[in-house]
């Protein structure tokens, strides 16, 4: 199996007023070709940066400050004038042209918010023909609406609605619409930053089975971003858990959730509500996640750790592999 | 000063409604309705004073038109219809019928009616475009009567808007061919003789037919107001996408100058500006585009700050969209019905500045038919000899117009932000 993408010290800095936050602090990576990935972690832990580092478009005022995001392409990608060759390319060293063209048609991205990630003045039709025109110039108006009303198709949406407007849909449609928008161009990497959060559970629950679908029947790649380890239970094939920017816990889903082994990804695992126990007792985790600007020296967990030792107060713990499927950051194991 | 307060004190107030729009009494609507109904009685009652006309072809050139605008009617129909059939393809076609007909009958009428070879290209013209702004009243209520309605109060207030805007413009186009006088001969009854039977509206201090200046002074006031805000719309909103969308410094340069431009009071500065570029239609339009371009631009930047950080935005951008798609498919889209609503404010406000300019000694010259240089005149025989005629007319005409293009602004607002009543 070889990777599709490779992440390597990856580091990406906010220059904000009060000092530069590390949203992304030395993370590396590694996808295998049609696995998904999970990150999961607390709002503001730097999930969703990383997931835009892929695309190489940080918000402002966040930049990639160094380290490697590495694709590699089993196809040549023209774009404005020239041609990425099939191999490995790096994300970060490419120009706007040539990221615009992997933007898309390579890697396709999907938001949390439905509601408001389709243009309300045109049509779903005129999605589906700028999309696909921005990639492919030559195509014809009429053969991408066929393409657009295909894929809306076999995601369970009448094809002749391609001529309504986004207002006329419920969120859970919009959203599909916007998953086949991503997919419209066949790319090979998916990434979905919580793509389900602002759907109730039903929708929620189709959805996510709609993508597993097509995942499969696409050969896709995927990167799911959530705060919910629930959905990732379901659709993961490994889970990297983020906290201030780090990985502290990277493991494969059974692992993850029959044996955590990180302090964090315990008290995680712990707060999350089961239905099957009425009677646990559902916990938090006390304090709040740091002050990214100003983090404490050692490892960043250490202040609300439980099992905090002298030397998490000084040393950061790096990741290392516990057993087969577990590489964790913590200075509890093979100390 | 003081003419000018006279000017925007008999004027400007009459922007109405801005609050009242969405909760009106029954006694607003009797208002509203008898306002309308008044001026386009008044307006339709000017346009038939055709059969005394100067040229002697009034009754011949309105029914042309009238025949034009039915065959435009006609012909819109038939496209509706066919186009749910199999005719599609050729439907503009069927727009060059009426088009090429109309002015083989125009052409066959005015060699009928023997005039002039300069005079019946002058009639092929007007006539032509009178019987398209007719046609377009027809069309307003056939067609967009029905759309119109559903939008409850604003469509109303619409609609009237736009019918006193196109009366106006039909008056306009076809005033050479139903005046009563022509409009620039002087002496033609007595000096500043009141209104009688012969001179319905009274004469001017030259002894012209004021009924005949009332009819055709509104030209020059249409056109200032439709150069001036095409101007506004070609710099202001491409101006205000590119600064507001890149930001940075061109940005700030380019807001602290439209701010600038802003602090200033804007009839001073029409006049400074037509001061300085001297007399002329265009001139003036241009000394009135640059008071309202910041306008444009405030709207066009506030609406791009707020749009291009929408979800939809980024995500076009996500999927491989360039600068040039985001700006002209995504982000330009849903700044213009914001301005389209400043653009019909504008026309009424230019209108105005226009008048303004004339009644300070900045308009055109005294050969000119212009209602604001009646109003000039008129204002100085006001006090003296109580020739009250002289100013209120053109000043009932202009504060037609302007409520004309202020309703319809008004309800544009409406219609196209339909989220405001939700």
């Amino acid at each position: 199996m070889t990777d599709l993408l490779k992440i390597e010290d990856l580091i990406v800095e906010y220059k904000t007023r009060r000092g530069a936050a590390r949203g992304v602090d030395r993370i590396s990576l590694k996808l295998q070709k049609n696995k998904t990935l999970g990150l999961a972690g607390e709002s503001g832990c730097g999930k969703s940066t990383l997931g835009r580092a892929i695309i190489n478009l940080v918000p402002h005022p966040g930049k990639i400050l160094s380290g490697n995001i590495i694709l590699n392409l089993d196809e040549d990608v023209p774009y404005e004038g020239g041609i990425i060759s099939t191999g490995e390319v790096n994300i970060p060293y490419l120009g706007e042209k040539e990221m615009r063209a992997l933007r898309g048609k390579e890697i396709a991205y999907i938001f949390q918010d439905p509601m408001t990630s389709l243009n309300p003045m045109v049509s779903i039709g005129s999605h589906y023909v700028e999309t696909i025109q921005a990639h492919e110039p030559d195509v014809e108006k009429e053969e991408a609406l066929e393409r657009g009303s295909k894929m809306l198709e076999s995601l369970g949406i009448l094809a002749e609605r391609i001529k309504d407007y986004p207002h006329q849909f419920s969120g859970g449609m919009r959203q599909r619409v916007m998953v086949g928008l991503g997919l419209v161009l066949k790319p090979t990497l998916l990434i979905a930053d919580e793509p389900t959060t602002s759907l109730d559970v039903v929708v929620e629950a189709q959805i996510l089975r709609e993508m597993a679908e097509l995942k499969e029947k696409f050969n896709l790649t995927m990167i799911l971003i959530t705060h919910n380890l629930g959905v990732l239970a379901q659709t993961a094939d490994s889970i990297a858990v983020v906290y201030c920017g780090r990985v502290a816990e990277l493991a494969s889903t059974e692992a993850l959730f029959e044996a955590p082994k990180h302090p964090y990804t315990q008290a995680l695992l712990q707060s999350v509500p089961d239905v099957t126990k009425p009677d646990k007792k559902l916990t938090w985790i006390p304090g709040a996640p740091p002050d990214l600007t100003h983090l404490v020296p050692g490892c960043v967990y250490n202040p609300r750790c439980p099992h905090a030792m002298e030397i998490c107060r000084s040393v950061q713990p790096p990741l290392i592999e516990v057993d087969d499927s577990s590489l964790v950051a913590c200075h509890l194991y093979g100390g | 000063m003081k003419q000018d307060a006279i000017v925007k004190g008999i004027f400007l107030r009459i922007g109405p409604m801005k609050e009242s729009l969405r909760h009106q009494s029954t006694k607003w609507w009797v208002g509203f309705g008898a306002v309308i109904i008044s001026a386009v009685v008044l307006l339709i009652g000017l346009i038939s004073l055709a059969a005394v006309s100067n040229s002697g072809i009034g009754l011949q050139s309105v029914a042309i038109s009238l025949a034009f605008a039915a065959v435009l009617l006609f012909v819109t129909t038939l496209a509706k219809r066919l186009d749910s059939g199999r005719w599609t393809e050729r439907r503009p076609v069927l727009w060059f019928v009426p088009l090429g007909a109309i002015a083989m009958m125009d052409v066959v009428v005015s060699l009928g009616l023997l005039l002039a070879q300069e005079e019946w290209l002058r009639f092929t013209v007007e006539i032509t475009f009178a019987g398209v702004i007719l046609g377009i009243i027809l069309l307003l209520y056939t067609e967009g009567y029905p759309l119109l309605r559903d939008r409850g109060s604003a469509g109303f207030i619409t609609i009237a808007g736009l019918t006193l805007v196109f009366l106006i413009l039909y008056m306009t186009a076809i005033s050479d061919w139903i005046v009563p006088y022509a409009p620039f001969d002087i002496n033609v009854g007595g000096i500043l003789a009141a209104p009688s039977p012969r001179f319905p509206l009274g004469t001017t201090d030259l002894g012209q037919d004021l009924l005949s200046r009332v009819i055709a002074g509104g030209a020059i006031m249409l056109q200032v107001a439709a150069i001036s805000v095409a101007v506004c719309f070609v710099i202001g909103i491409p101006v205000g996408l590119l600064a507001s969308y890149k930001g940075g410094v061109l940005d700030r340069i380019v807001s602290l100058v439209m701010d600038s431009l802003f602090a200033f009071p804007g009839l001073v500065l029409a006049i400074a500006l037509a001061a300085m570029l001297g007399a002329g239609v265009v001139n003036m339009a241009l000394a009135i585009a640059v008071v309202y371009i910041p306008s444009y631009f405030r709207v066009v930047r506030s609406q791009v700050l707020t749009v291009r950080e929408l979800p939809y935005v980024e995500a076009a951008i996500v999927l491989g969209a360039t600068d040039r798609e985001v700006l002209l498919r995504y982000i330009l889209p849903n700044v213009l019905p914001s301005a389209v609503v400043v653009m019909s404010i504008n026309f009424a406000d230019a209108i105005l500045t226009a008048a303004g300019l004339t009644f300070v000694g900045l308009g055109l010259g005294i050969d000119i038919t212009d209602w604001g240089r009646d109003l000039t005149t008129g204002a100085q025989y006001l006090n003296v000899v109580h020739a009250w005629w002289v100013i209120s007319f053109p000043g009932l005409m202009i504060i037609i117009l302007a409520l004309g293009f202020t309703l319809t602004g008004e309800g544009l607002s409406e219609i196209l932000t339909p989220k405001l009543r939700e």
